[in-house]
């Protein structure tokens, strides 16, 4: 890293902003084309009704919202790379910062989009906004659904500005750098950036309040996700354990998702010197950490089943491990806490294409975790009579691969037009390591 | 183009845009604008009719807004039915709003129908029936389904005048066995109704009376009265056949045995009856022949050929002689010719070495019934078309080239050009797809018309609404075609309801036109004190000879055991379609059969342990092969059929139809033979055999997933559909986990836990968080006995009747979205795997219910009166409440349902049809609480307890439902709720559900 100056840091992540080639907007035109196909999807399911979706008596709760829970769970390692790391002055978090936290903002957004298209009537979503009426109709604060919307919307605004505040000297640095109308249209988005020492320091302490205000969100956002299952009488929801554990699953899918994003990014625009196999080797060894704390969380629920006593909790997850839903069962156990192990050698945990694909069975295994526990608890709850399976349809794929467009569409214009690296942070390590 | 031009072009134009370009044309509200005096728009308006969808009758009360036709229910002062009504009849007005049904009569041309007007339809009737008439005498012939007295004396005449014999009534389920064994005992062709409800036991052999046996809505309400609990104890009742109907699956005990070999059980009984008991109302050689006759069935001889152990029909004998008034009941409708017939003999005999007196016998109460013919006088009618000249064959209200077993001269009948055939129907049904005119005329809810469902009592039809299409009565054309001219002349009636006047004044006690209207208003003249009638014999029983036995003898004679070994096939009647003629209704098929869970498909039901001994599985598609046609049907896993044999319900598999009929499930009737009946023939027997071995049955594929309503049929020993052991129903709480005994639980154990009112009684500082709710006046709740529950699902369809309940489909059915806000869950018993429990399943509208507190925007809402109403207007459909309902009674509108035109007229005004989208549930009837609400508020009261009745507590034949106040401590919710079988489903969750069940009482033999 001592080979580093502020010119070459400067020059290295300019360069990721030159005019992009055609393969460039050849894969933003595909993406383009996928998010088309996901809101065509949901203009088809609008039209029609939810029906076209593969829920149905008892699982009303399908992969719209299994989506919901993912993509948040995504946005939760942003922050806590951008926010909680760098509270904890954890430097090698600073190279992947500024993608992390994009990729909280973008994830969030996406994740918000879920429950509208979940929704049986999305037209209708305002009245959960407290409208003064004259029917004097208010929601129901009681609800855990209320309780998301306050959630998530906070999270959006907290994280959007902490991701904006930091980017406003790379920002300025870019405006100084740059002719025309780039210019200019940086001249706004960099606020007046001039570097005097005032403006660092109000610069800091906001980039601090920020972080200091974004990092009990993390716990916050996702225990009240988790709220939504575990604030209901369903075997295999009611239950206490659920917040840190959909914490610690939010960051473990995370820090994948990060390392799914980093990996190809550095490769990319050759950015090893900056997002170091040090840094990703930091990543593996937390996603270590966090898979253990998952695979915890299962033991844990499947003790406390059986320590219950509770003959339809004990029912609940016996099945959940050797009925219907027991493939997805194993492939949630295996990918999200067996195979993560393998980052224990050292060997796999420094080289990219091992990490990159650990990475990926991650993210497949909390997709499914998230699966095993919306589908598969109502699936087979109190009334046998009332039991039934679901499998999602053609139109739910669509909306998902849809999601995964729009987030790729948005994080690839993101790569091309700003610095993905943040420039400022990287000096201040650069400096301090001086 | 000048200013003014511009202005006016662009002034039509964007007129043109705002009122020409809508897809929506302005409705009428109102279906009336200049209404007739005495119609106040929002008030029904109840018609008494008839039901005409089984040869029952059961008096109906059609419920009239806004000039239409809009729910059925039973006529209380009926004696049949005593104001329920059964799952057919509350579908019953579905046929007047079916969309299938034909405006204008069919002439064939060619291959193909055009639509023709009913003047040039009757033209072509009348030149027929002349020309006819002109060749020679007897050359038209009628077959109609049983009608009313008038009717069939206008048919006569009719044809009289056009030289031909009397028209001949045809009913598929005609009770062949049981006419004939009257017939041979009594030497009477009748069909006695029997007093069920003054028995202490029955055993039944088979008699599927809460289905379709006879009049299923009066037995189910008979059969309940005897058996179900009253001062500790309740009657026996014990079912001996080859499968678990839902009869046998209330039966106290049922004891399988092989199909066809049920009249050997019962000669076993009389054998040890002779043994045991000395009989003196009978003559000694009556009794000698009948001992030497069942000599030959001893215990071991009987066990051998039934399966049916030796120790347990010394039981069964034993408990029916310590009865005190024993009545023994013979098999379905459907018979297994000789067999049956045998069966029916040795029932019958065995009815009159039990009671001297027959005092269950009502003589004077005969069912219609027995008035129609016979299967073999039907197929010789079928005979005599095709061997004497015939130009012309009319088909009134019945399709017997779907119902009557493949019949050579039926075919014949079809396939001669030279016979002109009529189908006056409503439906292009298979007799009128095949016939060369289909003349529709008015369904029995449009038209005039009389029906006796028995012989004590005459039910009025009247129209209950307009005129839907311009079909005539049938009573009319039959008036036009009688008059010698259309001008009138010559006529004693102008039309059909004058010459039912006519007939019903003969009738009448007091014969003025106040007592005619007024018998109208009730629906009928009844007799009502028949119920009150002491039985007696209807010969002396000490002069009976011993012809009886001879013919017995005979018949046993006659029995050869199948030449062929492997798996026979039996064909039963539905509960649900009964013959077919219900299988174009939505609802009927929609709802799912109780004892299988399946709806919309027609499954073999065969014993699991055949299934693996052959090879197959759950689910598998079967071909079956018989009499030279294959049906495929999917297969169906059940233990309640005895090993080898397979059962199919009747009813689905048509060709044509209507659009939920036809293509759907398939057909037992194709399978079996009519021709046996035929003279001559080898292997002649006097009844249609429902019972048959395949020639083949083959594998022929796997259905991908069954349209099946339920998930598990065991409880996995939660508290859901409890039993309790007659004798132990003192002991109060919820018990241990098989439902008995236990104590009053503390409240935070899941196995002890106490009954938890939805009142502020049933808050505990100890289990509850909340305060209880201020309830206003009224805190609703209904009462579900479990004890005389026996799933016949009448409710159900009262449901979809009332509340405008989408219906899903097949497709989507099969995906689980059915929308039935009450369902019939079926169980088996914790106590004993072998019994069904049937537990109706609706919103419970619990006190502290779990979906009102999920959702974002107050859609479920807690009303003052304990109601957990659901607003349609504020859901948005996050479907939390449904994720969160412990009963899963939540139904989600996943689509706008198809309700194609007409039957969207058939909707209940009082209550929104909901659009996609929108979640649903039971709301206790909310509309009729409301208007009971009205009602009390103008004439200054409280609502009376019992003034309010939901649809589904309205209907059930077994008076299994109440509803009321649980806070009145005196309504009779409240009284039951005290009971000690009361508990709560799933009560440990402490949601105070308002629905409270009462075990069921279980009873050993």
């Amino acid at each position: 890293m001592s080979q580093l100056t502020f010119e070459t840091i400067n020059t290295t992540v300019l360069n990721t902003l030159s005019r992009p080639g055609k393969v460039y907007w050849s894969i933003i035109a595909l993406l383009f084309c996928g998010a088309a196909l996901g809101a065509s999807c949901w203009a088809y399911q609008i039209f029609v009704g939810v029906g076209v979706a593969g829920m149905n008596t008892p699982v009303h709760w399908g992969t719209y919202l299994i989506n919901f829970v993912f993509w948040v769970g995504i946005a939760h390692s942003g922050t806590l790379i951008s926010a909680i790391l760098f509270l904890f002055r954890a430097g090698w978090r600073n190279p992947i910062a500024r993608a992390a936290e994009t990729m909280t903002v973008f994830a969030v957004c996406v994740a918000g989009l879920f429950p509208f298209i979940h929704l049986g009537r999305a037209w209708l979503v305002f009245y959960m906004l407290p409208l003064p009426n004259q029917r004097t109709l208010w929601p129901n604060f009681q609800s855990p659904l209320m309780f998301d919307v306050i959630a998530i919307s906070t999270y959006l605004t907290v994280s959007s500005l902490f991701w904006y505040t930091g980017l406003v000297p790379d920002l300025a640095i870019i405006r100084d750098r740059s002719q025309g109308v780039r210019k200019k249209i940086f001249a706004v988005l960099s606020l007046g950036w001039s570097g005097k020492t005032g403006q660092w320091l109000n610069y800091s302490r906001a980039y601090m309040l920020f972080a200091g205000l974004a990092t009990p969100l993390v716990i916050s956002v996702h225990s009240v996700v988790s709220w939504d299952f575990a604030l209901s009488v369903t075997p295999g929801w009611h239950t206490t354990i659920f917040a840190p554990y959909f914490v610690a699953g939010a960051i473990h899918s995370g820090l994948a998702m990060v390392l799914t994003l980093s990996i190809p990014l550095r490769k990319i625009f050759k950015l090893e010197a900056l997002i170091t196999m040090e840094v990703l080797e930091a990543i593996a060894k937390t996603i270590v950490f966090t898979g253990i704390i998952v695979g915890f969380s299962y033991a844990t629920e499947l003790f406390i089943a059986w320590y219950s006593r509770n003959s339809i909790e004990m029912e609940t997850f016996w099945w959940r491990a050797f009925g219907h839903y027991a493939p997805e069962y194993w492939i949630m156990v295996v990918c999200n806490t067996v195979i993560p192990l393998l980052y224990l050698s050292k060997k796999i945990r420094t080289h990219v294409i091992p990490l990159f694909i650990i990475s990926i069975f991650v993210n497949i295994g909390m997709w499914f975790e998230r699966f095993v526990i919306i589908a598969g608890s109502v699936a087979h709850d109190f009334l046998p009579n009332a039991w039934g399976h679901y499998r999602p349809t053609w139109v739910e794929g669509g909306i998902m691969v849809g999601a995964f467009c729009v987030f790729f569409f948005l994080f690839l214009l993101f790569i091309k037009h700003l610095p993905s690296v943040s420039m400022t942070e990287m000096k201040e390590m650069i400096h301090k390591t001086e | 183009m000048d200013r003014r031009t511009f202005l006016k072009t662009a002034g039509i134009g964007s007129i043109a845009a705002v009122y020409g370009c809508k897809t929506d044309y302005d409705k009428n509200i109102f279906s009336l604008v200049t209404a007739p005096e005495d119609f106040v728009t929002g008030q029904a308006t109840w018609y008494a009719s008839t039901c005409m969808e089984c040869p029952a009758g059961c008096g109906v009360l059609a419920k009239n807004r806004e000039g239409r036709v809009i729910k059925l229910e039973g006529n209380p002062v009926h004696p049949v039915n005593q104001g329920k009504l059964c799952i057919r009849g509350q579908a019953a007005l579905q046929s007047v709003y079916d969309p299938d049904r034909l405006l204008m009569p069919q002439l064939k041309m060619g291959q193909t129908f055009k639509p023709i007007s009913f003047d040039h339809a009757f033209g072509i009737l009348k030149e027929r029936m002349q020309a006819a008439s002109e060749k020679g005498s007897n050359r038209v012939k009628l077959l109609t389904g049983i009608t009313s007295v008038p009717l069939s004396a206008l048919f006569t005449s009719t044809l009289e005048e056009f030289g031909a014999s009397p028209a001949v009534m045809y009913e598929p389920y005609a009770h062949d066995g049981l006419r004939a064994a009257h017939k041979a005992v009594f030497s009477r062709h009748a069909l006695p109704s029997f007093h069920m409800e003054r028995s202490d036991f029955i055993l039944g052999f088979g008699a599927d009376f809460i289905e379709t046996w006879l009049s299923p809505v009066e037995y189910i309400r008979k059969f309940k009265s005897m058996h179900s609990l009253k001062d500790g104890t309740k009657g026996m009742f014990v079912h001996v056949g080859p499968y678990m109907s839902l009869t046998a699956a209330n039966a106290d005990k049922f004891i399988p045995i092989a199909a066809g070999t049920e009249y050997m059980v019962a000669l076993g009984l009389i054998r040890k009856i002779l043994e045991t008991r000395t009989i003196d109302h009978l003559p000694d050689p009556f009794l000698k022949e009948l001992a030497a006759l069942a000599a030959a069935y001893d215990a071991k001889f009987v066990e051998r050929k039934t399966g049916f152990l030796a120790a347990d029909q010394t039981l069964l004998a034993e408990s029916l002689l310590a009865s005190h008034s024993p009545l023994i009941l013979g098999s379905t409708g459907a018979t297994a010719a000789d067999n049956s017939f045998a069966l029916e003999m040795a029932v019958t005999l065995m009815n009159l070495l039990l009671d001297k007196d027959l005092s269950l016998y009502d003589f004077e109460r005969r069912h219609a019934l027995e008035k129609v013919m016979t299967a073999k006088e039907t197929a010789a009618v079928f005979e005599t078309a095709v061997t004497d000249p015939t130009d012309l064959f009319l088909f009134y209200n019945t399709n017997p080239l779907f119902t009557f077993p493949e019949n050579t001269n039926l075919t014949e009948i079809f396939n001669r050009k030279d016979i002109f055939k009529v189908s006056f129907s409503n439906f292009m049904d298979e007799t009128s797809q095949n016939a060369d005119l289909v003349f529709p005329v008015q369904l029995s809810l449009e038209t005039w018309d009389s029906y006796a469902s028995n012989t004590s009592c005459i039910s009025t039809l009247q129209p209950a609404m307009g005129r839907l299409t311009q079909s005539p009565s049938i009573g009319d054309v039959f008036l036009d075609l009688s008059g010698r001219d259309l001008s009138g002349r010559d006529r004693q009636f102008d039309d059909y309801y004058q010459y039912l006047a006519d007939y019903l004044y003969t009738n009448l006690a007091e014969k003025s036109k106040v007592h005619f209207l007024q018998t109208i208003q009730r629906g009928g003249i009844f007799h009502s004190d028949s119920n009150t009638r002491t039985g007696r014999p209807p010969f002396d029983t000490l002069s009976i000879d011993t012809g009886s036995i001879q013919v017995l003898k005979k018949t046993i004679d006659s029995i050869h055991p199948p030449e062929k070994q492997g798996l026979t096939f039996l064909a039963v009647p539905s509960l649900r379609l009964y013959d077919g003629r219900g299988a174009n209704k939505s609802w009927l098929n929609e709802i799912p059969d109780p004892v299988t869970s399946i709806a919309w498909e027609t499954m073999v039901m065969v014993h699991p342990a055949t299934l693996e001994a052959y090879g197959f599985a759950h689910g598998d598609i079967l071909s079956i092969e018989s009499n030279d046609k294959t049906i495929a049907a999917p297969v169906y896993s059940y233990q309640g059929v005895v090993s080898g044999l397979m059962v199919m319900q009747v009813g689905q598999g048509h060709n044509a139809y209507g659009r939920y009929a036809a293509g759907f499930g398939s057909s037992p009737i194709e399978l079996l033979s009519g021709n046996d009946l035929l003279s001559g023939n080898l292997g002649t027997s006097d009844f249609l055999s429902y019972l048959i071995t395949p020639s083949l049955v083959k594998l022929a594929g796997k259905v991908d997933a069954l349209p099946q309503t339920d998930g598990s049929r065991s409880q996995y020993k939660r508290k859901i559909a409890l039993s309790m052991i007659m004798g132990h129903h003192s002991q109060g709480g919820h018990g241990d986990a098989s439902g008995q005994g236990g104590k009053e639980g503390g409240g935070l154990d899941m196995n002890q836990f106490p009954l938890t009112l939805p009142t502020e009684e049933g808050y505990d500082k100890k289990r509850d968080f909340y305060p209880a709710h201020a309830h206003e006046g009224y805190r609703w709740g209904m009462v579900v006995d479990l004890d005389k529950c026996v799933g016949c699902s009448s409710c159900v369809a009262a449901c979809y009747a009332e509340n405008n309940i989408g219906v899903s489909g097949k497709t989507q059915l099969t995906k689980g979205r059915e929308m039935a806000w009450l369902r019939i869950e079926r169980y088996q018993d914790q106590n004993s795997e072998d019994r069904l429990i049937f537990l109706p399943m609706m919103c419970q509208h619990c006190d502290n219910a779990p979906c009102e507190s999920v959702c974002p925007v107050y859609a479920p809402h807690h009303s003052k009166e304990g109601l957990n109403n659901q607003v349609y207007n504020r859901c948005i459909g996050t479907r939390f409440c449904a994720q969160n309902c412990p009963y899963k009674v939540r139904k989600f509108n996943w689509f706008d349902w198809d309700l194609p035109k007409p039957l969207n007229l058939q909707l209940n005004p009082d209550v929104t049809a909901r659009s996609k989208g929108v979640m649903e549930k039971c709301s206790f009837c909310v509309q009729r609480i409301k208007k009971a609400h009205n009602q009390a508020k103008n004439e200054n009261r409280d609502i009376r307890d019992g003034e309010v009745m939901p649809a589904c507590v309205q209907t059930c034949p077994a008076g299994a439902l109440t509803f009321g106040n649980f806070l009145d401590k005196n309504s009779a919710v409240s009284v039951l709720a005290r009971d000690p079988r009361a508990y709560q489903v799933l009560g440990y969750l402490n949601t105070k559900p308002a629905v409270i069940y009462l075990k069921k009482m279980v009873q050993a033999l």
